[in-house]
């Protein structure tokens, strides 16, 4: 009997909730629909990528009041509206995110993708319902590789392209004789690692030793014991944050010096790789997207005004993120309409400076709506990142070969 | 040679800490005959109370282990007499409800502490954090040794607790049998909340003694639990020996798989250990004593 109660309670209340719930969906709805243009955006704000996350919703916000003070989030009497959803770093919480949005707040656009696969699944859902997808920061090269009108990528690059400047860079001032490649084994890591090793084959150069990893391991020693028997000229590493500062420092611990460790952007650049790994973050070279001191117009200023109002340091996600809520910003004040093919219509004629620089969807070597990128190499120099490359950026001077370990 | 020594020592320094945060988990296991799936949330707190102490007052990880695992402790002991307890005494609707309330508790512990410490990644940098010495060409990681040792030295005291005190004594006999137990005056429903804190305890240990050389952040306990439930399973429930002899192997072929297979197949080698056991040694290594 008692059991029967409790069962009936449950559901009570289960069905009462639906029925509030239900309402209140609807008449919000009906109110809004005619003056607010929703944007859905998908970010991992919990789970393990949480910290990314975090930091591009807080830029797209700081973005998006800026809009907001110069009075351009409200478009013909429209205002635009952000409604932001959690991933929670998984995929198949991004895909039921996305079909939220779409078949429930009725949003006219997408917008986020942190993770390579989350991004994947959510291009994958904006492809199918015929719904405008720009992307902040998820770069598997085949994302954009699919043939997808609705799929556009701006602030970031595609993740074979990361390294242009640093085949620059190889080419013309390292020279390395053989190569060795880890990565961890997501989307991002084994694209970038592919196109790497492509880039190796094309050039004749050796790899000694290549090798993924499951990310979030407590020890390294082990694959980094066996490259070091492998002894490479040049270490490429592809690793979010956490895993990168363990290695640094593990890398010390078995002493084993390479002649220049490369990081292809994610972890290597974050304030929190350096802070994990200490002094072991030295001499440690990146790819990136973006630093605070690159020349375009505002860049700084985000950067500053960010520490300052979240009491911590932006790395590149968080650039691409204020980046994209103005190229969202700029497509929408030219859009005809706001139906998804109206937006549309105007992502594709985008042609606008952010302080990721320029930004244009073009179709090229087998991408669509893809912009293209301009990439850095960077290496920490006594605790700060210093532009190594290309040369006319450069804000410091390579140092190669880096010291032995028991040298410094 | 000398790559092949390196793994084994490294598997068998990374297993010991794995087994004390299992040792926890074994031991709620024996007792209460559930899975608690908050352990390793209670790993993570326990984390961030020794990261806490360590940036307001510079107390080194080490020593905030005496703070973090009474807190724990404390945590634990209110975890099990409000909320499992109560569960236990009324009658429910899925017998399994309490394994359900440990899911509840461990999302209520990750996202208080997100609220808190925000989902940034936390680590504690200490001067021996990558200290290293070398035998022969071997490196050995300091504070690796370090938590080694402080991991077998609570092992063997909770071992004495378990068999040379009453308390301990009337632990084991409520995971043996519990109705035998509370027939021979046992206050049962204390002896949980007690084992209960010490598993907690233990799981504080852990996450201290892994902090100067890991991260942390609010979702790190799935990690722990994961591992711990494979060593639990691994060295039987409710055995303190077979926890241990489950996370050394656990370490041991983690590490092994990473050097001769590849790395990124770390994981799989462990849930193949984890799969044959359970195949073809249902009660874990503890059924070798068994026999």
């Amino acid at each position: 009997m008692k059991k029967c109660l409790a069962i009936l309670t449950v559901l009570l209340m289960v069905l009462g909730v639906t029925v509030i719930a239900g309402c209140g969906g609807g008449t919000q709805q009906g109110q809004e629909a005619q003056d607010v243009i929703k944007i859905g955006v998908i970010l991992p704000l919990t789970g393990t990528e949480a910290m990314f996350g975090t930091m591009e919703k807080n830029s797209m916000e700081m973005a998006y009041e800026e809009l907001k003070a110069a009075g351009k989030t409200t478009i013909n009497g429209k205002e635009i509206k952000l409604i932001f959803e959690d991933d929670q770093s998984r995929q198949d919480a991004a895909k039921a995110a996305a079909e939220k949005l779409i078949n429930q707040d009725k949003v006219v656009m997408l917008s986020g993708g942190y993770s390579s696969a989350n991004t994947n699944v959510i291009a994958g859902t904006a492809q199918s319902k015929g719904i405008p997808f720009l992307i902040v920061t998820g770069s598997a090269d085949k994302i954009t590789k699919q043939g997808w009108q609705w799929v556009f990528r701006g602030a970031a690059a595609p993740s074979s392209k990361y390294t242009s400047a640093l085949w620059d860079l190889f080419d013309k001032q390292i020279k390395p004789r053989n190569v060795a490649i880890i990565y961890e084994n997501t989307d991002f890591g084994t694209s970038s690692a592919e196109a790497f090793r492509n880039d190796c084959k094309a050039r004749g150069i050796k790899i000694v030793f290549d090798q993924s990893y499951e990310k979030g391991a407590i020890d390294f020693k082990p694959m980094l014991a066996n490259m070091k028997k492998a002894n490479p000229d040049v270490v490429f590493a592809v690793s979010y944050v956490m895993d990168a500062s363990l290695i640094v420092k593990q890398m010390r611990e078995l002493d084993f010096n390479p002649r220049l460790f490369v990081g292809g952007a994610a972890g290597y650049t974050m304030p929190e790789f350096l802070e994990n790994a200490g002094s072991a973050a030295e001499y440690i070279a990146s790819t990136t997207l973006w630093v605070p001191s690159v020349t375009w117009k505002g860049a700084s200023d985000y950067f500053n005004k960010y520490k300052e109002k979240y009491g911590k340091e932006p790395d590149y996600h968080g650039a691409q993120a204020y980046a994209t809520m103005y190229i969202i910003a700029d497509a929408l004040a030219r859009a005809k309409d706001f139906t998804p093919a109206g937006i549309q219509k105007a992502l594709k004629e985008t042609d606008m400076m952010t302080i990721m620089g320029p930004i244009k969807f073009e179709d090229w070597e087998g991408y669509t709506n893809q912009d293209r990128p301009t990439t850095y190499v960077v290496q920490w120099q006594k605790g700060k990142l210093e532009v190594v490359w290309p040369e006319e950026a450069a804000s410091g001077k390579l140092v190669f070969p880096v010291p032995k370990w028991n040298e410094r | 040679m000398s790559l092949f020594l390196q793994t084994i020592i490294c598997g068998i320094l990374l297993g010991a800490m794995y087994a004390l945060i299992a040792i926890g988990m074994t031991l709620i296991m024996g007792v209460m005959k559930i899975i608690n799936l908050a352990h390793g949330a209670l790993v993570m707190v326990g984390m961030y109370i020794t990261y806490f102490c360590f940036k307001e007052w510079g107390i080194d990880p080490y020593l905030g282990m005496f703070i973090s695992m009474p807190a724990l402790f404390l945590i634990g002991c209110l975890i099990q007499k409000y909320l499992i307890n109560r569960l236990v005494e009324v009658d429910s609707i899925l017998p399994e409800n309490q394994v359900l309330l440990t899911v509840g508790i461990m999302l209520v512990l990750t996202e208080t502490m997100r609220l808190i410490f925000k989902s940034d990644y936390r680590s504690v940098v200490t001067s021996y954090s990558t200290k290293t010495f070398f035998l022969g060409d071997i490196s050995i990681s300091i504070p690796m040794t370090f938590g080694f040792l402080i991991a077998m030295i609570l092992t063997w005291l909770l071992h004495l607790f378990l068999t040379r005190t009453d308390l301990g004594r009337s632990i084991r006999a409520t995971a043996q049998d519990r109705d035998a137990a509370i027939y021979m005056g046992v206050n049962a429903s204390r002896i949980t909340v007690i084992t209960f804190g010490i598993g907690s305890a233990l799981a504080a240990a852990g996450g201290s003694l892994l902090l100067p050389l890991f991260y942390l952040w609010p979702d790190i306990g799935h990690l722990f639990t994961a591992k711990a439930f494979i060593i639990t399973i691994l060295g039987g429930m409710g055995s303190t020996m077979g926890a241990i002899l489950g996370g050394l192997t656990l370490g041991i072929a983690e590490s092994l798989g990473a050097t001769y297979i590849s790395m990124g197949y770390k994981d799989v080698v462990g849930l193949i250990i984890f799969l044959l056991v359970l195949l073809f040694l249902p009660g874990g290594f503890r059924s070798f004593t068994r026999r």
